[in-house]
């Protein structure tokens, strides 16, 4: 169903389809009133000179007939009856034997002399119920013969289709008769069946052929108009160097003019701009290097002094604290814009190993374990599997890792830490689950949003360069994987890591709830 | 005395390396450009050759590649640029270590250059086989067939930490730890260009590794010592 319905869709989206299916239509319906005019014109036309001829042979049989009859010297019953006999074998060829076959019904009209003989009859057998009544009355008032199409019946039940045509008699001492001439229509029926047939045919071939030519007309005038969609579909696609062939000069020549300008003139734009952002990138990522050899100087000078606090007065050697800690942090607001002026520049690349995952994850807790104490936090681990394998990039996974669980650590105030990891066939992930102040849940959507502060009112928390949350995120999508955060104010948050074992591939489903399962969904604390 | 060469452009850094380093007992010799450096070098041979990558004159790849064209000296390249493709390039060009501005802290630095000047294995002594190749210990020389294949001590430690051990698979981790002194560097490409450098030397066919091989999704391990 809808594979079909694709089809469908295809083919009603087609601009070829459609100007063939119009033309197709239309002619169909041209055609067929030609046609059909053409045919009453023609059936009109034999029919025509059918009665024609069958007026001409009733009239003259008829008056042959009545000739006789008056001429016919002591009329007695017998005479009259032969003549009559006579004239009705004379006057009827068997149907079916000749082309032009007739068969002859002599009837009573009615009002004839009491005790008269009954004349009434028909050649060959034909029913004399043949005749319609409606005839039979047009007949008796005319002096003309009258004529209409019947079908004539035989008493063996064959009917055929038929004329009559019929005239007034007058049998002496008998009175009024009708004298019907019947001729078969067979002939002309066929013969209009084959005029009828062969139209048809002629119809069904125009209109094939009127396809055909129209299919062809349009596939030679829509080939350069899909010519050009695909050139600009790939164009959209990124492909900036694609333009138009252009070898006529018609209209389509001047749409493909007028795309290869406007694709001449953005991919001028594009290219302005992109020198214009990768001096840019290339400025922040000078400027960041430029930085680091003063900072070196700094740091070891800082760190000289530092060593040798114990001999200075207590302010200074605060101060001293103070400098060698803003160094610190300094460094690694550097060491961040470096690493987003790469990924801006699109130069992060990933350098992948295999590795355990659980060990990282467990490393990264030990790493940390000082700084968790310290902020009396701590740090609870569970995995259902002891080894999760990944190929990914082991530098960043810990970065992004270590930067969660810092975070945690430093900025939740809550006293426990959940790290949570699972694992299917094709994915890892690792879920941090704290349970301290939180996050507003629309915040949950802008935490990774760069120098992002939780709450602009509360005092910045010591250290962060609030660019560690977006390389991470930065750091995940790199390996085609995907971070998420979630959190309620005063109900903690919780973030979950998923990357794909095999760094690129897909991440199908989410292996970590992120709405963690130990959060139970209140109206009074939801929302 | 130990002397140290240290070569950069920005005075106030190389005066406050002098500093440091003095104060760890350490003699310095300051440079600041890159053409200036052999000339130094063959007058004064230092023990080992702290060198930025951005100098003036010549830059520290080039110069790095003359150094070890005559001389087996330690060289550790100081670098602002964390980028692989600087770093890679660096130890392509014989430097042993590499530090990224800014260190951690200076007492780092002195820590790398000790590990560097430090005769290691120095507790060894005797002779080790791996394959056709004799290596003396107390020597810190590598021959094959009588013939000496010059390494540099890096090399040497690296291969020595293999041969000691035959058959066993280093990790990259271990091996960083072993040979460069490092517990906690993530940086496994140092291994991977120096088992590369180090191949090119001592292999038959350096495509096809038989002395320092490598094991999939693990490491390194000397290859055919109990064969031969």
């Amino acid at each position: 169903m809808a594979g079909s319905s694709i089809k469908e869709t295809r083919f009603r989206n087609s601009l070829a389809f459609k100007v063939i299916f119009w033309a197709v239509f239309l002619s169909l319906g041209i055609i067929s009133l030609t046609e059909s005019a053409l045919y009453a014109k023609i059936s009109d036309g034999i029919r025509n000179v059918k009665v024609d001829s069958a007026i001409a042979e009733s009239q003259s049989a008829v008056f042959n007939a009545q000739y006789r009859l008056i001429l016919s010297q002591e009329p007695t019953e017998k005479t009259i009856q032969q003549i009559i006999d006579d004239v009705v074998v004379n006057s009827s060829t068997i149907i079916g034997s000749s082309v032009n076959g007739r068969e002859v019904v002599l009837l009573r009209s009615g009002g004839n002399p009491t005790g008269s003989k009954n004349y009434q009859r028909t050649s060959n057998l034909v029913d004399p119920s043949s005749i319609p009544g409606s005839l039979r009355q047009a007949v008796r008032k005319s002096k003309k013969p009258e004529s209409a199409e019947i079908t004539i019946s035989y008493l063996s039940g064959n009917k055929i289709p038929g004329l009559a045509v019929g005239q007034n008699i007058v049998i002496p001492k008998a009175g009024n008769y009708e004298m019907y001439l019947v001729f078969s229509l067979v002939n002309q029926n066929e013969t209009l069946n084959l005029v009828k047939n062969s139209l048809a045919l002629a119809g069904f071939i125009l209109v094939l052929l009127i396809g055909l030519v129209m299919w062809l007309v349009v596939r030679k005038a829509v080939r350069p108009v899909q010519e050009a969609a695909r050139v600009a579909e790939r164009f959209t696609a990124g492909d900036l160097t694609q333009r138009m062939e252009v070898t006529s000069k018609d209209e389509i020549a001047r749409l493909g003019n007028a795309f290869n300008e406007m694709a001449l003139s953005l991919e001028r734009q594009i290219s302005k701009l992109e020198s214009l952002s990768s001096v840019q990138q290339r400025f922040v990522s000078d400027v960041s290097h430029e930085l680091r050899t003063p900072l070196t100087t700094l740091r070891m000078a800082s760190e000289v002094i530092h060593a040798a606090r114990n001999s200075f007065d207590p302010v200074i050697a605060r101060s001293t604290e103070l400098l060698v800690a803003q160094l610190d942090r300094f460094e690694r607001l550097l060491e961040d814009l470096l690493e987003v002026s790469r990924f801006d520049a699109d130069v992060a690349v990933l350098e992948l190993v295999e590795f355990d995952l659980v060990t990282l994850v467990e490393r990264c807790i030990l790493d940390l374990s000082l700084l968790a104490s310290e902020n009396h936090v701590v740090v609870e681990l569970s995995h259902q599997q002891d080894i999760v394998m990944v190929k990914a990039d082991i530098r960043r996974v810990e970065r992004i890792l270590r930067n969660l669980l810092s975070n945690g650590i430093e900025h939740s105030q809550s006293p426990l830490i959940r790290i949570n990891i699972a694992q299917s066939s094709s994915a890892a992930a690792v879920g941090i689950r704290d349970y301290g102040i939180g996050l507003d849940a629309d915040d949950a959507f802008r935490v990774f949003d760069r120098f992002w502060r939780g709450d602009p009112s509360r005092a910045r928390v010591r250290g962060g360069t609030g660019l560690g949350l977006s390389i991470a995120l930065e750091d995940a999508r790199l390996h085609n994987g995907e971070l998420e955060a979630w959190g309620r104010l005063g109900a903690g948050s919780h973030f979950v890591l998923t990357l794909p074992k095999n760094s690129g591939e897909i991440i199908e489903s989410r292996l970590i709830r992120l709405q963690p399962e130990d959060y139970l969904s209140t109206p009074m604390y939801g929302q | 005395m130990t002397l140290v060469m240290v070569v950069d452009d920005d005075q106030d850094l190389a005066e406050m390396l002098g500093i440091v380093l003095t104060g760890a007992g350490i003699d310095v010799d300051l440079v600041s450009r890159g053409d200036e450096v052999m000339e130094i070098f063959r007058n004064n041979p230092p023990d080992l050759v702290l060198l930025d990558v951005m100098l003036p004159g010549l830059d520290g790849i080039e110069v790095c590649k003359l150094i070890r064209a005559e001389s087996m000296v330690p060289i550790v390249m100081l670098s602002a640029k964390g980028d692989t493709h600087d770093v890679v390039k660096g130890l392509e060009a014989g430097a042993d270590d590499y530090m990224i501005k800014p260190f951690k802290h200076p007492s780092e630095l002195i820590a790398r250059i000790r590990t560097r000047l430090r005769r290691a294995n120095s507790g060894l002594s005797g002779q080790l086989t791996v394959a056709d190749l004799a290596i003396d210990l107390v020597a810190h020389q590598v021959t094959r067939g009588g013939k000496t294949i010059p390494l540099t001590r890096l090399e040497f430690d690296l291969l020595v930490a293999l041969a000691k051990e035959p058959g066993r698979v280093f990790t990259r981790d271990a091996l960083l730890s072993e040979v460069w002194g490092y517990h906690h560097s993530m940086d496994t490409r140092l291994v991977n260009v120096h088992v590369q450098r180090l191949r090119a030397k001592v292999e038959h066919d350096p495509e096809h590794p038989e002395l320092v091989v490598t094991v999939r999704g693990v490491g390194y391990k000397a290859g055919a010592s109990s064969g031969s």
